[in-house]
């Protein structure tokens, strides 16, 4: 037999195994797994209509240790503090933002998951984590169990967090003047920025202590001190600044805020400021 | 070999392996009848169906890391719909609130409390009981993996480090019974009107042992180091309270048998774990220290002048050695003095060219000598201070604000002295008086 002919049986061999085999392999049936979902609450109603369908942001206010350090120790929300201090996310931030970048800004650039933590997240030195950004995706909110609704520092604080965070969110998305901004104040990072109180930080350019960690956490803290200072309250800041390098810092740091704003997402800064401010006082008075 | 035969023979060898695979042979050994999935799934329905069979729920003691930490019980009712009741002993609140639950997928399966709960007052970063533990509360998790049942117990371990927890069935009375555990609480402590010194003694049938036993109750920890010379043994455990007594973990072992439940006798305070065979744990109290020592001695005559002072603005004031009576003897002496005024220091001066005496001083007022004499008891080791009169006037008596705390000083049956092997920041020696027939001590530097 030629070479040929073996090509051809070996062919037809390979034809034939091809058809044949595993031709008796069952077909899926259904999953194994219990995908029946969890009945839903009157809250998780309220957080669908709220939040995931407006604005396409999931809440995850129940304990899933994938969202959240394990190696902290940390509690879920009181299921009765989920919705308040949703309400003042939604007032304070997603409102703000909707009337002044438009009503589809925060749904193009916004957090996709919101995680929300009822304890403290307190460090070994002895700082609380108020918040974490990770990648432009998710933030992570901590100490919702202790919003005090009429206390308008306590408020201002829990919202400082939020505003932070959704700037590193915003840099995420588009990079701010980092050559600039690192020309302002270039010797007073520090990585023990938790040692300073705030006033001697002021005296150097730096809006918070925290500021000083890295041009990061300084433009984040620039631009949210701001938001969450009213108008008066910020030039009350600014005029008890005694350097006036440091004053000149500060508006410097200020101007590129605005710059950024402008630029990269078309809007006015000052407006945005005057937005929240009113949607704080709103949030307090009721 | 030809190129051609070479041909063959792999033409062959692929026929071969074509025509032999797909053998459905699957004689392979089957450890499980099912698949893992469907074993998870399994073991998910199985967990829930416990939790939720027991009429009055479950009871845990959890000790979240007993070689740091004692015991919190909590009390679980699970409903169908997700929802959980419970109630704990963590602080005075033990009342029942609700929460949800859920039983989740982890590195096996776990039950998990995913909204906040008295549990998670165990999980909280800024509540911590010692400085070792910032950031860390009290260790606790809420994320409990199911290795499941045994003898209608449900075993699990903490996700964060593994510690086990079992769930035992609770009783209606053990809902009712919580609050007690409050009580046990106070006994484990002590009240003021116990004696200054507690024990654990040991019985192993045959032999006693006893061990110097002091107990913290913000970490609920107890230490027990031996007493006798030439037996080097300590004790550490964890304490939970329970309506009739305390469960220790770990085990306190005698003669090999493990002892955990210790019963509350009122009219002593002592706490009884009784084994078999004459095997007994108790945890008591006695009015004498444990070891006498000599340290009484260099305060009475003819030794060189010796001086000890308490001061209420300085580290002597923090000495865990001060006992809560002497602390309530203090302040009285404060709440009847007049506005503006208050007590600066106790000293004691031995052997001083002025005599023997207790030295008083104050804010807003001028200083008391009390002169004593000083008698020793050779057999007690103790001193006896007897007084001799008031700034050296004899008749004078003793002032009424300070009647209350000086009468303990002048305790007819003596006064225990202590040098202590601690020290209060600077580097004087401390020194402790006790008073021989009630629970009041005070620290002092020697100076």
């Amino acid at each position: 037999m030629k070479l040929l002919k073996y090509n051809k049986i070996a062919v037809l061999a390979l034809v034939s195994a091809f058809s044949f085999s595993c031709a008796h392999e069952d077909q899926p049936t259904d999953s194994q797994l219990d995908f029946t979902q969890p009945t839903k609450t009157a809250l998780d109603n309220w957080i669908d209509a709220n939040y995931f369908s407006p604005y396409n942001i999931n809440v995850q206010y129940k304990w899933n240790q994938n969202t959240v350090d394990n190696s902290r120790f940390l509690f879920p929300p009181t299921v009765e503090k989920v919705q308040p201090a949703l309400e003042i996310v939604q007032t304070i931030w997603l409102k703000s933002y909707a009337t002044i970048g438009g009503a589809d800004f925060v749904k193009k650039i916004a957090p996709r998951e919101i995680v929300l933590v009822g304890g403290v997240n307190l460090n070994s030195v002895g700082t609380r984590t108020l918040g974490l950004a990770e990648g432009g995706q998710r933030v992570t909110l901590f100490e919702t169990d202790y919003i005090n609704k009429s206390n308008r520092a306590n408020v201002t604080e829990f919202i400082h967090t939020i505003q932070h965070e959704y700037i590193h969110i915003l840099n995420q998305h588009k990079p701010f003047d980092e050559k600039s901004w690192k020309a302002i104040t270039p010797a007073g990072y520090t990585a023990d920025w938790y040692n300073y109180d705030i006033p001697e930080s002021n005296e150097l350019g730096f809006i918070t202590s925290y500021a000083r960690s890295n041009i990061n956490e300084d433009f984040a803290e620039t631009a949210a001190m701001i938001l969450i200072y009213s108008k008066a309250e910020y030039a009350a800041f600014l005029a008890n600044i005694k350097s006036a390098t440091a004053l000149a810092a500060l508006k410097a740091k200020e101007a590129l805020v605005v710059k950024y704003f402008k630029d990269a997402y078309d809007m006015d800064f000052y407006a945005l400021r005057d937005e929240a401010e009113k949607n704080t006082t709103s949030v307090v008075n009721n | 070999m030809k190129v051609k035969n070479i041909i063959k023979y792999v033409f062959a060898a692929f026929l071969m392996l074509q025509l032999s695979s797909c053998n459905s042979n699957t004689d392979a050994e089957q450890l499980f009848d099912k698949t893992p999935t469907e074993r998870l799934e399994v073991q998910k329905s199985e967990l829930n169906d416990a939790l939720l069979a027991s009429e009055f729920g479950w009871k845990a003691v959890y000790f979240t890391d007993n070689t740091v930490l004692g015991g919190y019980t909590h009390l679980f009712r699970f409903t169908e719909n997700g929802n959980v009741e419970m109630a704990s002993d963590f602080d005075d609140d033990t009342a029942v609130y609700k929460s949800e639950y859920a039983i989740q997928l982890g590195s096996t399966v776990s039950l998990v409390f995913t909204t906040k709960n008295r549990i998670h007052l165990l999980s909280e970063s800024d509540n911590y009981p010692i400085p070792a533990l910032r950031a860390k509360g009290y260790l606790g998790d809420f994320q409990f993996l199911y290795y499941g049942q045994e003898n209608g117990q449900i075993i699990f371990k903490a996700n964060r480090n593994n510690t086990e927890i079992r769930f035992v069935k609770a009783t209606a009375q053990d809902w009712i019974d919580l609050p007690k555990n409050l009580v046990t609480e106070q006994n484990v402590i002590g009240g003021d009107s116990r004696p200054l010194f507690r024990l654990l003694e040991t019985n192993d049938g045959t032999t006693k042992h006893q061990f110097d036993f002091t107990f913290s109750p913000v970490t609920r920890f107890a230490e027990a180091n031996s007493i006798e010379t030439g037996f080097s043994f300590s004790y550490e455990m964890g304490v939970g309270y329970t309506p009739t007594g305390i469960i220790v973990s770990p085990a306190v072992e005698v003669g090999g048998q493990k002892l955990t439940d210790f019963v509350y006798n009122s009219t002593d305070g002592s706490f009884t774990a009784t084994g078999t065979g004459g095997v007994s744990a108790v945890i008591k109290y006695t009015d004498k220290p444990l070891v006498l020592t000599d340290d009484y001695k260099i305060l009475l005559a003819g030794q060189a002048t010796a001086a000890f002072g308490f001061y209420p603005d300085d580290y002597t004031m923090d000495a865990t050695t001060n006992s809560a009576l002497f602390y309530t003897e203090l302040e009285r002496i404060n709440a009847s003095l007049p506005a503006g005024q208050e007590i600066s220091s106790v000293q004691l001066y031995f052997n001083h060219s002025l005599g023997n005496f207790i030295y008083y001083t104050f804010v807003g007022r001028s200083a008391l000598f009390h002169y004593v004499d000083v008698v020793a008891d050779n057999t007690g080791k103790k001193i006896i201070l007897k007084h001799k009169s008031w700034n050296g006037n004899t008749t004078v008596a003793t002032p009424a604000f300070l009647a209350n705390f000086d009468k303990y000083l002048m305790d007819p049956n003596g006064l225990y002295v202590k040098k202590e092997s601690f020290r209060l920041v600077y580097t004087n020696t401390v020194y402790t008086f006790a008073s021989s027939t009630s629970p009041f001590r005070i620290t002092t530097w020697k100076l």
